[in-house]
């Protein structure tokens, strides 16, 4: 199969060097044809185990990280805010 | 005998004992890793002056006439995808180089309550995805056997490090055979725990419906240890498990007359190298003449786990990795001119090239008109494996297999080939696949003198018989070999 590997990259939000492409196409192409050789199946998917519902946290007012904390890591802040590019023309 | 060569069960024994104190104890490990970690390259942080004041502390403890827990200042190593507060978590990626997690995961926060001794973070391959540790944006880890060789990975730094004696217990992730297949390549003991057994808050999410967190040591006794001071239902993780769980240290010399142990042929076929082959046989043979019973069982769909593997956990893992994106934390380039670019090249330039790849399959395979094709039949042989394993599980107690095809490869063997790289964990797994826990055993070397690892595989929770299992073979062989010349 052949694979646009810039469309894929786009819709993963990923640059592919020019010089990259021709390899990464080559390998996602021999990659996908590996698992291309899964069987047919007709059963139904069962999304979750039935035997072991998952528990959910009572949805309540509990201590939380300070803001401070938080934003120790982020790359950019200001006023206690993380500063992005404009995204609203 | 040198305290870095103990066991963290015998080290506890001795400190409650006044035979030493919990800073020798410290101080061994980090003397340790200053003589060995230069040629094995198993830590990326180390934690040495907080590390000694926990050791002080836990002395003082003592001192006071305190009864303090098995782990109380036992060193331990943690894989660099596990957040531990305060200390840098970089999954071994240019993306996490400077982050510092604002909290611990679950299984940091168990262990810092049994006063255990944090030494430090272990390199891995980026984002825990490969098979070598190569991936890791920071350096490549050797393997203790054979310098000139893997460890094994993708906890490639926490089997390195536990097999060089730096510390007697780690902490690894396994989400395809992460944990066994390094420890099986190092000669040590690894436990990937049924899914939902250890909390995975904390743990930076590959493929959150296979991720586990799992305890690796030079001894059976010691991974059933650390196992238990992990496990445990966590209200931070909904996927965590309700159920009580016994001491493992407790149950461990039960033996295994009557034990029913099932070889699927599908795990001994031609890929399989014939000393890894020989070696796990050999070891069945042995647990036969201590009363267990072997059976032959099938499971047909293993063929195609693989690729169900990598369609599911790179679905997952393109969805998990959209969070880095250069706004709230980790690396962000230095150039951009809008927030499209801001995204694109932070990513680009901070993710490298495998971690690219799984992105891109996973984006792939769940892009328009081609989920059906991919994820939903990935899915549906999922449910495939987890039912041929159940079946099997009437006619055996657990399963015996190899971790591995062959022994460690040499660092730069595999790395250019994508495919040859994936097929390592032909045999590992389906474990992850079917949500089983599985034990990674050493079992004897290769001709070249390279560990060998045999795997167990039980039904879910079945953690006590797999560890009992090993234990028995452990003490019938007269224990694993020693920690190697470096």
């Amino acid at each position: 199969m052949n694979i646009d590997i810039k469309r894929v990259a786009k819709l993963a939000r990923l640059r592919i060097e020019e010089e990259k492409l021709d390899k990464f196409e080559r390998e996602m192409e021999s990659i996908v044809a590996m698992v291309e050789n899964l069987p047919e199946l007709t059963d139904k998917a069962v999304g979750l185990d039935p035997s072991r519902p998952m528990g959910l946290r009572e949805d309540k007012i509990r201590p939380s990280l300070k803001r401070g904390e938080l934003l120790a890591n982020a790359p950019q802040t200001q006023a206690g805010c993380v500063v992005v590019p404009k995204t609203v023309e | 005998m040198e305290l870095y060569t103990k066991s963290a069960t015998e080290l506890g024994r001795m400190l409650r004992n006044r035979e030493c104190s919990a800073v020798e104890i410290t101080k061994a490990s980090f003397s340790r890793i200053a003589g060995v970690d230069g040629k094995v390259q198993a830590f990326l942080t180390l934690n040495e002056q907080a590390a000694l004041e926990k050791a002080a502390e836990v002395d003082q403890k003592l001192a006071a006439g305190e009864i303090l827990s098995p782990l109380a200042g036992i060193p331990v190593g943690i894989k660099d995808n596990i957040c531990t507060k305060g200390v840098k978590t970089t999954c071994a990626s240019k993306m996490l180089h400077n982050f510092v997690p604002p909290y611990s995961a679950t299984v940091i926060q168990k262990l810092e309550n049994l006063d255990y001794t944090l030494v430090g973070k272990l390199n891995m391959d980026e984002f825990a995805m490969g098979s070598s540790t190569e991936t890791s944006y920071f350096q490549k880890t050797a393997n203790p056997h054979d310098l000139t060789r893997v460890p094994g990975g993708s906890s490639g730094g926490s089997a390195a490090a536990v097999a060089a004696g730096e510390v007697p217990l780690a902490l690894g992730s396994d989400t395809g055979g992460s944990v066994r297949q390094p420890a099986s390549h190092c000669g040590i003991v690894g436990l990937k725990p049924t899914y939902g057994s250890v909390s995975r808050y904390g743990l930076v999410a590959f493929a959150s419906s296979l991720d586990q967190i799992g305890p690796m040591a030079r001894t059976v006794e010691d991974v059933a240890l650390l196992y238990g001071a992990i496990c445990g239902q966590d209200v931070m993780d909904a996927t965590s498990a309700s159920r009580e769980y016994p001491d493992f240290t407790k149950s461990l010399d039960g033996g295994v007359k009557g034990l029913r142990i099932g070889l699927p042929k599908e795990y001994y076929g031609e890929g399989v190298n014939s000393d890894v082959r020989d070696a796990v046989l050999q070891a069945v043979k042995a647990l036969e003449a201590q009363g267990a019973q072997v059976v032959d069982v099938s499971l047909p769909s293993t063929p195609y786990a693989l690729s169900a593997y990598y369609i599911i956990s790179s679905a997952e893992a393109s969805s998990n990795l959209a969070r880095f994106d250069g706004v709230k934390y980790g690396y962000r380039t230095p150039e951009y001119k809008n927030l499209e670019e801001l995204y694109e090249r932070t990513r680009s330039e901070g993710f490298g090239d495998e971690v690219k790849r799984r992105i891109m399959l996973g984006t792939f395979v769940l892009s328009s008109g081609y989920y059906n094709a991919y994820y939903k039949r990935g899915k549906l042989l999922q449910q495939k494996t987890a039912e041929e394993f159940a079946a099997s599980f009437n006619d055996c107690d657990l399963l015996v297999t190899p971790v591995t095809p062959t022994t460690a490869f040499k660092i730069g063997e595999n790395i250019s080939d994508p495919l040859k790289m994936y097929a390592s964990d032909i045999l590992s797994v389906t474990v992850n696949i079917a949500g089983l826990p599985g034990l990674s055993v050493p079992c004897g070397k290769d001709q070249g003198g390279l560990p060998i690892g045999m795997q167990l595989i039980g039904p879910k929770f079945s953690e006590e018989t797999l560890l009992r299992t090993a234990y028995t073979y452990e003490k019938l062989i007269g224990g694993f070999d020693p920690i190697p010349t470096l």
